[in-house]
């Protein structure tokens, strides 16, 4: 299988020859800036040195997917966020916030020609020319964490209590620039979208996640028009039943959620990947450490692994190959007679 | 021993009641009301209801009344915030509102520091607090702030993307000793260490003390990046600095 077919299998749960090892978030690092002469923040404005820098999951690392898309600001930038593009060793953010009546949003004529467009859109052209095997990840920020982005975080927050009425018209006017990020994506070659809104437990409930999002979610995913895989930050176990239910086809998760608890709740309704931690296993720990904790993920039988989120620049490249070799060795392993056995019935509760 | 009736406030005896599971968190919780004045629970009440009006209302009612300012912060705002903190660990609330009730607390503090400051009331000691380098998150700094201040700290609020140096330079023109870094993306969590680093190349780790916070930072990399103490929520935050501040302030 070539890594796109692999990753696009399993990301909709079908057979695999092993287990993909991704990229669905940044997997950038000052090592690999280095290695391509690509360097942050230039690389977030430039097709070339994106595309380039965002190879090396692939060419460096060895996983079957590349995405480009290193930061957070692709969409509030164009819609006129205050952008902090960051520096060699920090990432971009928004630094001040622009929005105080959904009335007063619009999007842009010129949303998509915006320049974090052009370098994203950009690079994913330049991938899936360079790349035509290799899984291109595309992502968008959803319309609750652009609403973050723009509106500010702690005025958000409060306004789903003291006037939800007036989040869900922030939801309506934002949704279109979303999809059509998305659109744009996925017709410059992407292969799947993954869409963030961050809607997590140490933020919300997961009543306001179906109060507010669910209905909207289930029009995304179907809509988009491609592959769709969801990440939402954070230990998310009361609310990926509502994901699932939201018809995404992949859960994007990180490692507070127990892979085993994840498995279950989601059966064959949505695909699982991520799940390395970031700060103790890939930033902090050792080759070993993390080629350990890959296989524990991978024994839980997700659907392939990646990192949790975005990996601190510092990470050492040497460690996030371990999880290239730990998918590889557990395929290997669980291929008794010639057919990956790797995605069977999660074990009992009470076996752990 | 008080009992959960002698409260007067219906509402604040329901949150006991239906929020709070602790023995010991439920004996603490009536005796500290039992013992509050009515208008005091009405504070509580309004502050945990997010009313930020009633608050702001009654707040000013009471210091005209002759009530002092510690007795309003204490037995109004920080007793009402401390269920909601609990109601917040629990799961039964979540950050929005635990941000209502802190925009209500805000307004009754806003009354009660000015009287404070005034007083010559000695603070516990100084925190310098700040979301590291890169990151421009601060929703839980700045409850921790709102708490750590009701709890009788002086805060120096250094906002966002903090750069070590600017926590040196806090701490030398402050003579601080606690140090609170907050975080909430993994990408910015090793800024933490690079700050503990900073403070050892200029000599000054041994008289301070790091308190770390944020959604992705646990116990273990609070130790790993050279912490001395993790705070999982703004009540946690405030008791890790009374912690440290007998150990340094």
């Amino acid at each position: 299988m070539t890594p796109r077919r692999r990753f696009l299998s399993a990301l909709y749960g079908g057979r695999v020859d092993k287990v993909p090892a991704m990229t669905l978030s940044s997997v950038i690092t000052l090592e690999a800036m280095e290695t391509t002469d690509a360097w942050f923040p230039e690389a977030h404005l430039d097709a070339e040195k994106m595309a380039r820098l965002a190879a090396t999951a692939y060419e460096e690392l060895g996983l079957d997917t590349i995405m480009p898309v290193f930061h957070s600001q692709l969409e509030a930038d164009a819609l006129d966020a205050a952008t902090w593009w960051g520096t060699v060793d920090n990432w971009p953010a928004t630094s001040d916030h622009v929005l105080t009546d959904p009335e007063d949003f619009k999007i842009p004529s010129d949303y998509l020609k915006r320049p974090s467009f052009e370098a994203v859109l950009g690079a994913i052209r330049l991938l899936r020319k360079r790349y035509p095997d290799v899984g291109i990840v595309g992502k968008v920020y959803g319309p609750w964490s652009v609403g973050y982005h723009l509106v500010g975080i702690e005025n958000y927050l409060m306004d789903t209590i003291l006037d939800p009425d007036k989040i869900r018209r922030y939801l309506e006017v934002m949704l279109p620039a979303c999809m059509m990020s998305a659109h744009a994506q996925l017709e410059a070659g992407a292969d799947a979208i993954m869409w963030a809104d961050h809607a997590n437990r140490e933020l919300v409930s997961p009543e306001t996640y179906r109060d507010f999002l669910l209905e909207m979610h289930k029009q995304v995913t179907v809509e988009m028009g491609g592959p769709s895989i969801f990440h939402c930050c954070g230990e998310t176990t009361d609310r990926i039943d509502y994901f699932a239910e939201a018809g995404w086809d992949c859960f994007h998760f990180e490692s507070q959620v127990d892979p085993h608890v994840a498995k279950q709740i989601t059966g064959d309704r949505m695909s699982l990947m991520g799940n390395i931690n970031n700060p103790t296993t890939l930033f902090s720990g050792t080759y070993d450490d993390t080629y350990q904790a890959c296989m524990k993920v991978l024994e839980a039988g997700v659907n392939g692994i990646a990192p949790e989120g975005s990996v601190p620049l510092g990470t050492k490249m040497e460690v996030l190959r371990a999880l290239t070799d730990s998918a590889r060795d557990y395929s290997d392993a669980h291929r008794p007679d010639g057919r990956l056995v790797a995605h069977r019935e999660p074990p009992d509760d009470s076996t752990r | 021993m008080p009992e959960l009736s002698d409260i007067a406030n219906q509402f604040i005896r329901e949150e006991i009641e239906e929020f709070i599971e602790l023995p010991e968190e439920i004996e603490r919780n009536i005796t500290l009301f039992s013992r509050a004045s009515p208008l005091m629970q009405d504070i509580a009440a309004a502050l945990i209801d997010g009313d930020m009006t009633t608050v702001d209302r009654l707040t000013r009612q009471a210091l005209d009344q002759g009530v002092g300012a510690l007795e309003i912060m204490d037995d109004g705002l920080i007793a009402g915030m401390g269920i909601v903190g609990i109601k917040f660990r629990e799961g039964y609330v979540f950050v929005p509102e635990v941000l209502i009730s802190a925009r209500a607390m805000k307004a009754g503090m806003a009354h009660i520091e000015p009287i404070l400051a005034a007083s010559g009331v000695e603070p516990i000691g100084t925190v310098i607090m700040g979301t590291v380098q890169g990151d421009l998150h601060d929703i839980g700094k700045n409850l921790c702030i709102m708490l750590l201040r009701g709890g009788g700290f002086t805060v120096i609020d250094l906002g966002v993307n903090t750069k070590p140096d600017e926590f040196i330079a806090a701490v030398r023109e402050n003579d601080a000793h606690i140090i609170g870094m907050s975080a909430l993306l993994t990408t910015t969590m090793p800024n933490m260490a690079r700050t503990v680093e900073a403070f050892k190349d200029a000599g000054l780790r041994e008289g301070v003390r790091f308190m770390v916070g944020g959604a992705p930072v646990t116990p273990e990399f609070g130790r790993d990046v050279g912490a001395d103490g993790y705070g999982k929520d703004a009540l946690a935050c405030v008791e890790l600095a009374k912690k440290l501040a007998v150990e340094v302030c």
